[in-house]
Parts: C-alpha cells; sequence; structure tokens
C-alpha cells in the first residue's frame, strides 16, 4: 500500500507573530505536533467522503496577507468583529461597553490571560475526530477571546464576520474563544463570507465554554466562494443547566466541512444542533457531529436538513455518545435529506453508541425527492413549475430556517437559497 | 368551450378511457356519473394535465385550442380548474403563500396586476367564510392536518378565488356530511354563470339535488354509454348501475 501523504511543511510555519508569548509558544508546540501529520484519504473514517475534495496543495501553505482593513463597509446592525483573512481589524468592529462582558483580540491580551487561554486552547476538541483543527492552532496569527462573567448578559447578538480576502492565493485562521460565566448569556453569530477568486483555505475553530446555567446561542453562515475550501471545527462543553442553542447554515463549495462536537458534562445541560445545508453543481458539504452525553439529565435535540441539486454532495454523520453515567439522557436526532437531481448524492450515517440503560434516545434518517403528486396539484393551481419546486424545497427546511433567532441572518440565508432556487431550477 | 373527441388514455400501459366524446358549453353543468374503477378520475386528470396519464388518441379543444399540448400550469391559468377527489397535503407550503402564488400567476397571465399580501388576505378571509372554513385555515400547511370535509371544502374555496372557466369536480360531494355538503353545493352554485360551465364527476348522485345539473352522462369501462338530461341521474338513482348492465364494484346503492 502507497504511504499516504503527509501535511506539507509549508502548512507548519506560521505566519504573522504579533501575538502574546504564551500563544506564540502553544502555536509552536502545535506545529511541532503536526509535523508528518498523514492527510486524511478514503480509509480515514471521518473522511471517508471528503478525503478527495480536500485540496492541500503548496500554494495554499502561505498566510493571505492581512492588510489591517477589511474589505467593502459592511453594514452588519449591532455588535459586530471583522476578520480578515483571520486578523482581527479593531477599527472596523464595534463593540459593546458592558460590565462583566470581555471581548478582545487575541494579540491585545496581557501575558497572564494568554497564558490562561493557552491553557484551555483546544481542550473543547477531540484531536483524532477533528485532526484539522490543529492545524489552525498552529497557525492562528489572531483570535477573539471572549469572557462572560457571571450573570453578565450581552444585549444584543454579536456578530463576528469572518471575511476572506483571495486576491491571491493563501490561507487563514480565524479562532474564536467563548468563556460563558455561570447564568450569563450570548447571542454570537459567525459568518463567513469571501472575496476575490484565486485558491484559498480557511480553516476555523471556535470553542465554547459554558459554566452552570450559562445560556448561548450560536449562528453559524457559511457562504464562501467557489475558490474558497472551508474546514472549520466547532468545540463546546458545558456544566450543569446549561443550553447551547446551535444554528448552522451552510452553503457548498469546492470543500466544505463542520465538525461540531458538543459535551454535555454535568447534570441538566442541554443542546439544540439545527442544520440547514444546500449544495448544486460540483459542490461538497461535509458536516460531522458528536454529542457526548457524559451526564445524567442532560438533553440533547439535533435536526439536520441536506437539499443536493446538480452533481453536487452532501454528508451528515451524526455521533451520539450516552456515556455509562449518563442515565435518563434524553436524545433525538433527525436529519431528512432531499435530492433534487438524479446526479446529486447525499451520505447519511447515524451512530448511535449507549452505554447507560435508562436513557431516551431516538433517531431518523430519510433520502427522498420531491413528491411528484405535489409538485401536479401546484402547478393545476396555475403555480409555475419553479415556484412549486421553490415552495416545496423551502418547505423542507423553512421550519429550521425560522428557528434562526437573528432577523438579519434569517434575512441572508432566505436571499442566499433564493439565488439557489433560481440556478437550481429553471424558469419554464 | 370544451370538446373531447374520441379521447383515450392509459395509466402504466393499461387502457382506461376507451373513446371519450363529449360537448360542453358555456354556461352548462354536466355531470359524469359511474361505478367505482370506471375512469372518472382519469378523465379529470388528464384534463388538468397530469402526465402519469397518457393520451394514446384523440383530442381535446378548450376555446378552440388544442388543450393536450398545453402545460397543466398553461391550463389552469387561462381557466381550467380541478377540484382533486383526493386533495394533496403538503406540509410547509402555508395554504395563504399558495393561494396567493396561484391567484397571482394567473393574474398576470392574463395581464392583470397582482395582488399585495394585504389585499389577498381580505379576498381570502371573505371567501373561506363562504365555504364555512375557518380562516385559520389559510395559515395552516396546505390540506395539512385538514378532515377529508375541511379538504373538500379547501378545493371549492380554490375554485372561488381562481374563477375558473371550466370547473372539473371530481367527487366533490364522498366524504361530505349533509351540512358539508350543502356548503359546498352553495359554494358550486355560486359559480355558476353564463359564461362558466362545471363538470361533475360522481359515483352517487345525492350532490345532483343540490346542484341540478343540465347533462348527465354514464361512464362505464372508459366510454360514455348513455347521455341525457337530470332524469338519468333519477333513474339511475331509482335502478342502480345494473340497470344498465354495468358492474359496479362497490356493490352500493347508487342512492347517497
Ligand atoms: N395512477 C394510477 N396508477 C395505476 N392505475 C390507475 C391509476 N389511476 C387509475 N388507475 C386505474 O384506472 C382505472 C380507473 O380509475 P379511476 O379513473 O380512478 O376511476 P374512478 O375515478 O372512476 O373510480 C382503475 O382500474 C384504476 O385502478
Ligand atoms: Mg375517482
Amino acid at each position: 500500500m502507497k504511504p499516504a501523504s503527509t501535511l506539507s511543511s509549508a502548512f507548519l510555519t506560521p505566519g504573522g507573530q504579533s501575538l502574546p508569548q504564551p500563544l506564540l509558544d502553544l502555536r509552536a508546540q502545535r506545529g511541532t505536533a503536526l509535523a508528518d501529520m498523514p492527510l486524511p484519504t478514503r480509509k480515514t473514517e471521518n473522511w471517508k467522503y471528503s478525503s478527495r475534495h480536500l485540496k492541500l496543495s503548496e500554494e495554499l501553505a502561505s498566510a493571505l496577507p492581512t492588510s489591517g482593513k477589511c474589505g467593502p463597509a459592511l453594514a452588519v446592525p449591532g455588535y459586530h468583529v471583522v476578520f480578515h483573512n483571520g486578523v482581527i481589524v479593531p477599527e472596523a468592529c464595534e463593540l459593546p461597553d458592558q460590565s462583566g462582558i470581555t471581548i478582545q483580540p487575541f494579540a491585545e491580551l496581557d501575558d497572564s490571560l494568554a497564558a490562561e487561554l493557552a491553557e484551555r486552547l483546544d481542550n473543547t476538541l477531540d484531536a483524532e475526530a477533528a485532526q484539522l483543527a490543529r492545524l489552525n492552532s498552529a497557525r492562528f496569527e489572531d483570535g477573539l477571546y471572549i469572557r462572560l462573567a457571571p450573570d453578565a448578559v450581552l444585549d444584543q447578538p454579536l456578530f463576528i464576520i469572518s471575511q476572506t480576502d483571495a486576491s491571491c492565493s493563501g490561507s487563514a485562521y480565524p479562532r474564536l474563544y467563548v468563556d460563558a460565566g455561570r447564568h450569563s448569556q450570548l447571542t454570537l453569530v459567525e459568518e463567513y463570507i469571501s472575496s476575490g477568486d484565486q485558491p484559498a483555505l480557511v480553516n476555523a475553530v471556535s470553542e465554547f465554554t459554558l459554566a452552570e446555567g450559562a445560556q448561548v446561542t450560536s449562528v453559524r453562515l457559511s457562504a464562501e466562494g467557489e475558490n474558497v475550501q472551508h474546514v472549520g471545527a466547532t468545540g463546546v462543553r458545558q456544566q450543569a443547566h446549561s443550553r447551547f442553542d446551535s444554528h448552522c447554515v451552510g452553503f457548498g463549495g469546492p470543500m466544505r466541512r463542520h465538525d461540531l462536537q458538543v459535551r454535555l458534562e454535568q447534570s441538566g445541560a442541554n443542546c439544540r444542533l439545527n442544520g440547514v445545508v444546500v449544495t448544486q453543481g460540483q459542490q461538497h458539504y461535509d458536516n460531522h457531529t458528536v454529542i457526548e452525553h457524559v451526564a445524567p439529565h442532560c438533553d440533547s435535540e439535533e435536526t439536520y436538513r441536506n437539499i443536493a441539486a446538480g452533481q453536487s454532495h452532501a454528508v451528515f454523520n451524526g455521533r451520539i455518545h450516552i456515556h455509562q453515567d449518563a442515565q435518563k439522557s434524553n436524545a433525538n436526532m433527525s436529519n431528512k435529506n432531499l435530492l433534487l437531481s438524479t446526479g446529486a448524492e447525499i451520505d447519511t450515517k447515524p451512530e448511535l453508541e449507549i452505554y447507560a440503560d435508562d436513557v431516551k434516545c431516538a433517531h431518523g434518517a430519510t433520502i427522498g425527492q420531491l413528491d411528484k403528486q405535489s409538485i401536479f396539484y401546484l402547478v393545476s393551481r396555475g403555480v409555475s413549475r419553479h415556484e412549486a419546486n421553490t415552495l416545496l424545497t423551502m418547505a423542507f427546511i423553512n421550519e429550521l430556517v425560522q428557528q434562526i433567532p437573528v432577523e438579519s441572518v434569517r434575512e441572508t440565508t432566505q436571499i442566499r437559497l433564493n439565488q439557489f432556487f433560481e440556478t437550481t431550477f429553471e424558469e419554464a | 368551450m370544451l370538446s373531447i373527441k374520441n379521447l383515450h388514455a392509459s395509466v402504466e400501459g393499461k387502457e382506461i378511457l376507451k373513446g371519450i366524446n363529449l360537448e360542453i358549453n358555456p354556461g352548462e353543468v354536466h355531470a359524469i356519473m359511474g361505478p367505482n374503477g370506471s375512469g372518472k378520475s382519469t378523465l379529470s386528470q388528464v384534463l388538468a394535465g397530469n402526465e402519469a396519464y397518457e393520451v394514446t388518441s384523440g383530442e381535446v379543444l378548450f376555446n378552440g385550442e388544442n388543450l393536450l399540448d398545453k402545460e397543466t400550469e398553461e391550463r389552469a391559468r387561462e381557466g381550467i380548474f380541478l377540484a382533486f377527489q383526493y386533495p394533496v397535503e403538503i406540509p410547509g407550503v402555508s395554504n395563504l403563500q399558495f393561494l396567493r402564488t396561484a391567484v397571482n400567476a394567473k393574474r398576470k397571465h392574463l395581464g392583470e396586476p397582482e395582488m399585495n399580501a394585504a389585499e389577498f388576505m381580505k379576498l381570502a378571509r371573505e371567501v373561506s367564510k363562504q365555504v364555512d372554513l375557518n380562516p385559520d385555515f389559510l395559515k395552516r400547511g396546505v390540506n395539512e392536518g385538514f378532515s377529508g370535509g375541511e379538504k373538500k371544502r379547501n378545493e371549492i374555496m380554490q375554485a372561488l378565488l381562481l374563477q375558473p372557466k371550466l370547473a372539473i369536480l371530481d367527487e366533490t360531494d364522498s366524504g361530505l356530511d349533509i351540512d358539508a355538503l350543502k356548503v359546498a353545493s352553495d359554494g358550486v352554485n355560486a359559480l355558476r354563470s353564463a359564461d362558466r360551465a362545471i363538470l361533475m364527476v360522481t359515483h352517487y348522485q345525492r350532490l345532483l339535488n343540490h346542484i341540478v345539473p343540465d347533462h348527465v352522462h354514464v361512464l362505464a369501462g372508459g366510454r360514455i354509454i348513455k347521455s341525457g338530461g337530470r332524469e338519468l341521474a333519477l333513474e339511475l338513482e331509482e335502478k342502480g348501475y345494473g340497470w344498465l348492465g354495468i358492474k359496479d364494484e362497490d356493490d352500493a346503492p347508487v342512492a347517497g
């Protein structure tokens, strides 16, 4: 057997050095550990369907230049932080001025806080299941650190706009760390967008730790261009009675991957994970989620929908692991898939591992097409085929779109979906 | 208005319609009666343009134009309406959104201005009352969780909204209790006008007590074997399909 190819050493040379020393040290250490990291292949179980889409060619190794400025002015309402090629642009940010809420670029952290952070980074993610997240740790040039003191409540959503400017080829490594104190509350929106048309790689990692009773709503919109590969990971650890509410919306690209790992570590913690993915043309999107029910009396509710058109390919792999002590766990997972063409492909795999005996665990996965009778019913009333297809496809995901708790994200999502419908369903 | 000549149609390779001839003029109400399996729904679906049914020969003219050449949506916009025997449930698409899209598609086709959400809401509320449906139904998914009777009244409501030239009603009476039958028939009677034709398809004659047809046809084995005035329906009620030598799969009395 041919030896697996390894990550080019070019990828292990970080760019910008303007980070506090403890973070530079962490980065160097992660880089050393990644030397000769085998790249995922078809035989790598959790990369079975995606390895051939991941193209880590040398031209992507260098860090995308950061001009310190962002692209066209962003009309973002409310609080926002802008990453430009993985580095925060302070002048483009608008931050809350609320006591108990710390929002700072990694680059501006003092050494003691940076040292504390260095200890905690990567702790929410399983290194084996999210291998490429470690590449982010070896490469990040900046990051956003958010800490909410106990009982602090951010009064509006915080948008984190991660802009990739691919006017030349290279890679960017945006990083986020959220430390939500006891009974604090936060709604955070991560938006990944791009400009330029050169090949680029975005490797984004976000980590959340929720202390007792904390409530975090995370909205993630992945909408970069056709020249951008995106490999992202989100890690979450939850203490007692905390709530993590996740809404991921993904539009396909040459390579899209999101690993979402949630650990319910203390009794009463609960999470809801919603996901919507649409792909068309030759696009690819792969969602891998893991929910670890570590403690008893935790609930998880997961609902993912994939829609694939053209020759595109969507993957959902949802693992629920109920540990031996996690009695009275409640876990629900639903994954429904819609194929809009005969050339499209969807692979779905629920994985349940249950070691406790007193649990409620339900899962279901379906793959289907638009119902011909329904289309006929609609067009028999004069509705165009285009509109009938659009109505039925929208019906498949509408509930999840409506559950996104931030209006402007619902709007952006709808606009992008309309573009998807326009190009997928020809006008009769 | 509608002229069907020697129409043959099959489904999954099996011939169901074996030479239908029928002339319908504006203002007329026709009833097609026949036992289960005689091809009544097949005829209705063929006229509406369901591609699951293949027309193998014959011709259908609608206002002088070849109907069979047109797409389903085009037929609808030009005035064909089919009230389904089994209306389809479409969860996730709201009735209101669906109906407004349909009404506006037709208005656009006729060069009329589209209705905005508020205008349409007003109209839809009025019409829903006319068929005794709570306007809350408008917010629900299309036919989602509707009872049999509610589905049928929703079909009539759609006809009232779309104001077709030819309304084909496929077993609109089945599954309705006496009161609902009255409401549905009132809706249909409200559609009657000098420039509109109605084709009622039914197994039983009880609907015909409420909506009096000008012409009655008996369909059996894919052919119209007898035509007459409304007295033909009454005669059928009295004597059953056996009178015409037809076997009724249902064995049920014709009277409803
Ligand atoms: N979609 C279909 N697929 C297969 N057979 C069908 C289909 N629709 C109708 N048929 C057959 O065609 C015949 C006529 O059916 P139909 O037109 O529904 O009769 P009616 O409405 O008079 O009861 C029946 O034998 C029925 O089984
Ligand atoms: Mg029938």
